[in-house]
């Protein structure tokens, strides 16, 4: 009895998460027309895949798509190299000012991106770079929450394993390619996986710093179907429909890690 | 302590391995928070002019600035709630011995993954009073149809909001029931405490921890909304969306004025980490208590 209500609530609650991303697959195979008409169709007569060779031709969503791609490639990759050695440097060094340091680095976990917004903009048009891949990819290329994770994760490896390296006569960085990084490598995953799945969405930036069609990633030009093009639902769900598919593969493979990641450290 | 010349070593080896995070920090955090902080003194096309506390009186007087902030910290507040209502509720329900409990958690956890521009797109059709499949729902159903964004617009993409973000305070709530010690419920049970009294006086204060992580993230993230107010109302009917964030964009780049919309960004900010630092004391505090 209880049982059968537990289930009956979850069912239901996922109902209530898939059903609409089911509805925006419908609407993307429907005809212009099927999607104004009054009666909402739920599954289009026939599956209009044409829609989606149409988004190419009514704007230019190959470049949408390269520039998504670079954008959060770029970025991710980024932080595979920064966001460890940084938190390396935390975990495992005394130097003078290392408190302070760190302090200061955390800081930056209270600032909110709307405030850095404006005078980003400012700068990015004063060095000409609005509409360009630096433009995008420079304000995002680290993160405190990122090195915080890679820190933690740091911490714990024995100090005598880097000892031992240095009286072998290993560089520095031989130490931190040869036996740190490696062990990070779980670490890494998640680091990777949600620094790409937050970037591959992100939305604000990108509205702010690109006007041009042809630099917009894939969330901004799917509003501009909208305003632009005066809402065209089946573009705008195709378009959707292929913002979305990437990271729901993704997540399909990684769900562990990415639950995991989510209760260990509050990732957003 | 270490031989002085290791550690020198060390420290060089630390500030060399450091210099591209500084810069980077240095460049796009704290220069662009002193940047904010010196335009918001100034105003003008070219915020070239010095006006002192001009924009900041200004701000507090406006009527549309007390607007979206006072709707923004109202959008948050329903979203505080029901992320913590739901995201509990769901996690209760996935604690419990039940099969295809990794599908449920996936399931529920998908819509965390998709941008907001899906989201308030997908829904500002949905909702659509003329051609949105939810009044055709309702309709069948017998129902009345709704104008969901004319009628409660706020609440509405409160409920958006948590229809995308649900899922991850139920996973952060799943994680912090399983770090719960069975002992204690047993404990309870052979006392003769039922299920109700159990949640109450064990799991509840037991999770203060993770419901005061979780509503200290959802105020936060709900206090910075901006794309649910650009893509499905627009910050209307009216104003009745104009969100913060919302409306320092559009003063910002849409009326062009930098000083004003910085003067917002700054005072937003002060709340934001005003309200960071509460919550966080107040919940060192509770878990001594504890």
């Amino acid at each position: 009895m209880r049982k059968a209500l537990l289930y009956t609530l979850l069912v239901l609650a996922s109902v209530i998460t898939i059903v609409p991303l089911l509805y925006m697959l419908s609407l993307s195979l429907q005809t212009e027309a099927e999607t104004l008409s009054a009666d909402a169709v739920l599954v289009p007569d026939s599956p209009q895949w044409g829609n989606y060779a149409e988004l190419f031709t009514r704007a230019p969503f190959g470049n949408f798509i390269v520039n998504s791609l670079v954008v959060a490639g770029a970025i991710t990759l980024a932080h595979l190299v920064f966001d460890p050695l940084v938190g390396y440097v935390f975990a495992k060094f005394r130097f003078p000012l290392r408190n302070t340091l760190f302090v200061a680095l955390l800081a930056t976990l209270m600032v909110p991106f709307f405030v850095r917004m404006i005078p980003l903009y400012v700068l990015m048009a004063n060095m000409g770079w609005l509409n360009t891949y630096q433009g995008l990819i420079t304000p995002f290329l680290m993160d405190a929450f990122g090195i915080f994770l890679m820190r933690q994760f740091i911490q714990p490896i024995p100090d005598d394993l880097i000892n031992a390296a240095r009286i072998d006569g290993a560089s520095e960085l031989r130490i931190y390619r040869s036996v740190i990084l490696p062990q990070t490598r779980p670490a890494l995953a998640v680091l990777g996986l949600f620094t790409f799945v937050f970037q591959w969405n992100e939305f604000l930036w990108p509205l702010v710093a690109t006007t041009t069609p042809e630099m917009r990633t894939i969330p901004v030009g799917l509003t501009l179907f909208n305003q632009e093009y005066f809402t065209l639902w089946h573009l705008t769900a195709a378009g959707s429909v292929i913002l979305f598919v990437p990271t729901a593969v993704l997540f399909l493979f990684t769900q562990r890690y990415f639950v995991r990641g989510i209760a260990l450290t509050g990732l957003r | 302590m270490r031989p002085r010349t290791l550690s020198g070593r060390y420290a060089r080896t630390a500030y060399l391995f450091l210099t591209p995070a500084i810069l980077f920090f240095a460049a796009f955090f704290y220069l662009p928070i002193g940047n904010v902080v010196a335009t918001s003194f100034r105003t003008g096309p070219q915020a070239d002019q010095w006006t002192g506390l001009g924009n900041y009186t200004q701000a507090l007087a406006d009527p549309a600035v007390r607007h979206s902030f006072l709707i923004t910290v109202a959008f948050s507040v329903l979203v505080v709630i029901g992320s913590i209502v739901l995201g509990l509720g769901l996690a209760l329900a996935l604690d419990q011995p039940l099969k295809g409990r990794v599908a449920f958690r996936v399931l529920l956890l998908v819509p965390y993954l998709t941008s907001v521009a899906i989201v308030g797109l997908l829904w500002r059709n949905i909702l659509d009073p003329e051609l949105g499949v939810l009044n055709r729902v309702l309709g069948t159903l017998g129902l009345p149809e709704q104008q969901w964004l004319n009628t409660a617009p706020l609440l509405t993409i409160a409920a958006v909001t948590l229809w995308q973000n649900v899922g991850y305070t139920m996973v952060l709530f799943l994680a912090g029931l399983q770090g719960i010690p069975e002992t204690y419920h047993e404990a309870a049970k052979i006392d003769g405490a039922d299920a109700w009294h159990r949640f109450w006086r064990i799991t509840l204060p037991l999770l203060a921890p993770t419901t005061l992580f979780v509503s200290v993230m959802a105020v936060i993230s709900g206090l910075q909304a901006f794309g649910q107010a650009y893509i499905i109302t627009n910050g209307g009917p009216g104003d009745a969306t104009d969100l913060s964030v919302f409306h320092i964009f559009n003063v910002a780049f849409r009326a062009r004025d930098f000083g004003y919309s910085s003067a917002q960004s700054v005072l937003l900010l002060i709340v934001i980490v005003a309200f960071t630092l509460v919550q966080l004391r107040a919940g060192r505090r509770g878990e001594v208590t504890y």
